[in-house]
């Protein structure tokens, strides 16, 4: 097979490498179709799914800024933990919704610059930089809160979760965010100059990019969508917990993977993460409908994570 | 690559429809003519007594197979995931939803559950909230009583206890340390000697008791906040007792595990107090929701139950569950 995919690689290959999110998509919801057609297409849960999207979705489309780069953000989860904590403790403690929202987006925002900064500054690799950030980041929101959850939000952020025109206003927040995003990086000279530095980073250092700016820009807007998410997810679970979050940049990387982002950088869209952030959801819910283990299914992810980031790699390295 | 993606599909499609016998047909079938629907949401499936929990459940929607279709998801002790768990479900329109919330911030999707018709019934854990329809558990504060009155008894009123916690802050701990002090408090010959956290679990009771018993006082009881640390507090005396001696009183609380009664049975440990798990009454009461009556009370409290050496084969054969 390795010999055939090689031959007709320009043609197949190049085109599965492009849609590979919408080509699996479109059997995730075929199989559903096949599967749960009563339940998975019902209009009570399309409203589900938009719920559930709404923070995986914006988290993908802040990480596919630093993937774009060639980077990679692994402390969002810890983020998360943090601004929810953070924000749940300034609610109950009276502060008012819109300095707290500010407040929020603005912590979000400086990390995930400090990251970049960190990350251009010291040439270290942004694996290594954010995995220190997601032990430090997830311990601080243990010490903020004191060990214990914060309770007693009330409705205070309810309007986040409630629907407007049949859609909840967290989906959205996604799709605006979405949709910015898609400008951004198609639009403007920073979109490209992102896309420049990932595919080649001495290229563009030769071309005389601003390197350290372009790598603040990038982890500033996904710490800044992060922040947005952890809005979201305080709502919805009406809490602050110094556990929420765990493993969720790998539900984030995961969407943008399968949207067909190279892990190496440069390609790809964040229309791509969308689909892959809807197929993550679809695929998770649908494994709910159909009464499978949750650890059944989290291997089903790990292959399926396998197999996107394999047709990403082939003819590239 | 195209083969591999419909390999992938094959695969995900033998996957789904396996796991979906459990749930029977209701994922395709047309509303009407089926079967009532009962879910069960559980907080995490991974301690002892949480299998032992899933496990009667599972035997007890077993038994009523002909009039239910029955499906249980595992949180894995996240809250935002049992809520999206919770809102999938919805989407089935069950009848019953049976949940152990893993904190009280899966409040917003049991009551919007609840707002629906859905009866709710708590499982050993309960919400800051009045809508659900019953709450079944234990009652953590009697059986911290009922374990004091045991070591009175075995002690004459007199003696020595140490007292093995579990984490600080949770609830049962609390409760099972209030019960016990109660009965401690009407025997003035017994001292109380208030030991560390211990988590709960084995390894730490063990590396505490080890630097306890450094300290070469007599103690006549170890009175531990559940099984795991009795254990870990016995193997810690036996390694520093190796010729044996007369071995303090070692009691235990939550009787969900085969090993405790095997070492019940080895006179290694000499009681321990069923903590029931409620998923068996929790199916029973959605039967009879679903039967259209409603339920005793809306707090329901399952009875404890002493284990010792006299009572270990009996409890074992009432007991098919235990975790191996």
């Amino acid at each position: 097979m390795a010999v055939s995919a090689a031959s007709y690689r320009n043609i197949w290959v190049v085109w599965l490498q492009r849609y590979q999110g919408l080509i699996g998509l479109g059997l995730l919801l075929f199989l559903a179709f096949v599967l749960a057609p009563g339940t998975f297409y019902k209009p009570t849960n399309l409203a589900n799914i938009l719920n559930q999207l709404a923070v995986p979705g914006i988290m993908a489309v802040g990480m596919t800024f630093v993937i774009l780069t060639g980077g990679i953000d692994l402390s969002v989860g810890s983020l998360l933990g943090l601004l929810n904590c953070i924000v749940a403790t300034w609610l109950v403690s009276g502060t008012g919704i819109a300095p707290t929202i500010l407040y929020a987006l603005f912590i979000g925002t400086f990390i995930g610059a400090l990251l970049g900064y960190i990350v251009s500054v010291t040439r270290l690799q942004p694996f290594i930089v954010t995995l220190a950030a997601m032990v430090s980041l997830r311990g601080l929101a243990y010490v903020y809160t004191n060990n214990g959850t914060v309770s007693g939000l009330g409705s205070k952020l309810d309007f986040l979760v409630k629907p407007i025109f049949g859609i909840p206003v967290s989906a959205w927040i996604m799709l605006v965010v979405t949709a910015v995003a898609a400008v951004v990086l198609w639009g403007t000279v920073f979109g490209r100059n992102v896309y420049a530095l990932g595919g080649n980073e001495e290229a563009a250092r030769y071309a005389g990019l601003k390197l350290t700016w372009i790598r603040v820009g990038a982890y500033a807007a996904n710490g800044l969508c992060v922040a947005l998410a952890a809005l979201v997810f305080t709502a919805r679970n009406t809490n602050g917990d110094p556990s929420a979050g765990t493993a969720y940049e790998l539900d984030a990387i995961s969407a943008v993977v399968v949207g067909g982002i190279s892990l190496l950088g440069g390609t790809g869209g964040v229309l791509g993460t969308f689909v892959g952030a809807l197929f993550i959801v679809c695929l998770n819910v649908l494994l709910i409908l159909k009464g499978v283990n949750t650890y059944v299914g989290m291997g089903w992810k790990g292959l399926i994570i396998l197999i996107a980031v394999y047709l990403q790699n082939i003819g590239r390295r | 690559m195209k083969f591999g993606i419909g390999l992938l599909a094959a695969l995900l499609m033998v996957g789904c429809s396996k796991g979906g016998d459990t749930a029977g047909t209701t994922g395709g079938a047309a509303p009407g003519g089926e079967k009532p629907l009962v879910v069960f949401s559980q907080a995490n499936s991974q301690d002892p007594w949480r299998k032992v929990f899933d496990a009667e459940t599972k035997a007890a929607a077993d038994k009523h197979k002909d009039h239910i279709d029955f499906d249980m998801q595992d949180a894995g002790g996240d809250a935002a995931k049992q809520n999206n768990i919770v809102d999938t479900f919805l989407v089935r329109n069950p009848k019953v939803l049976l949940i152990s919330p893993t904190e009280t911030s899966v409040q917003s999707s049991i009551e919007k559950a609840f707002d629906a018709g859905v009866h709710v019934i708590l499982l050993d854990r309960a919400i800051d909230s009045e809508k659900f329809t019953a709450l079944i558990g234990g009652d953590n504060v009697d059986i911290g009583r009922q374990a004091g009155e045991y070591v009175a008894k075995r002690l004459n009123g007199k003696g020595t206890v140490l007292m093995i916690q579990g984490i600080a802050q949770a609830t049962p701990t609390k409760d099972r340390r209030s019960g016990f002090m109660e009965v401690m408090a009407k025997n003035p010959g017994i001292k109380v000697i208030e030991g560390d956290d211990c988590g709960y679990q084995r390894q730490k009771a063990r590396s505490y008791m080890e630097t306890f018993l450094q300290k070469g006082e007599k103690i006549d009881c170890v009175y531990a906040h559940n099984d795991e640390m009795a254990i870990g507090a016995r193997l810690a005396w036996d390694a520093a007792n190796p010729s044996g001696g007369t071995a303090p009183v070692f009691v235990g609380i939550d009787a969900c595990q085969q090993e405790v009664v095997d070492l019940i049975k080895a006179g290694k440990l000499d009681a321990t107090f069923k903590y029931p798990t409620p998923g068996a009454a929790g199916v029973e009461l959605a039967m009879k929701l679903i039967g259209g009556e409603k339920p005793d009370s809306k707090k329901i409290v399952l009875p404890t139950e002493i284990v010792t050496k006299d009572t270990a084969d009996a409890y074992l054969t009432a007991n098919p569950n235990l975790a191996k």
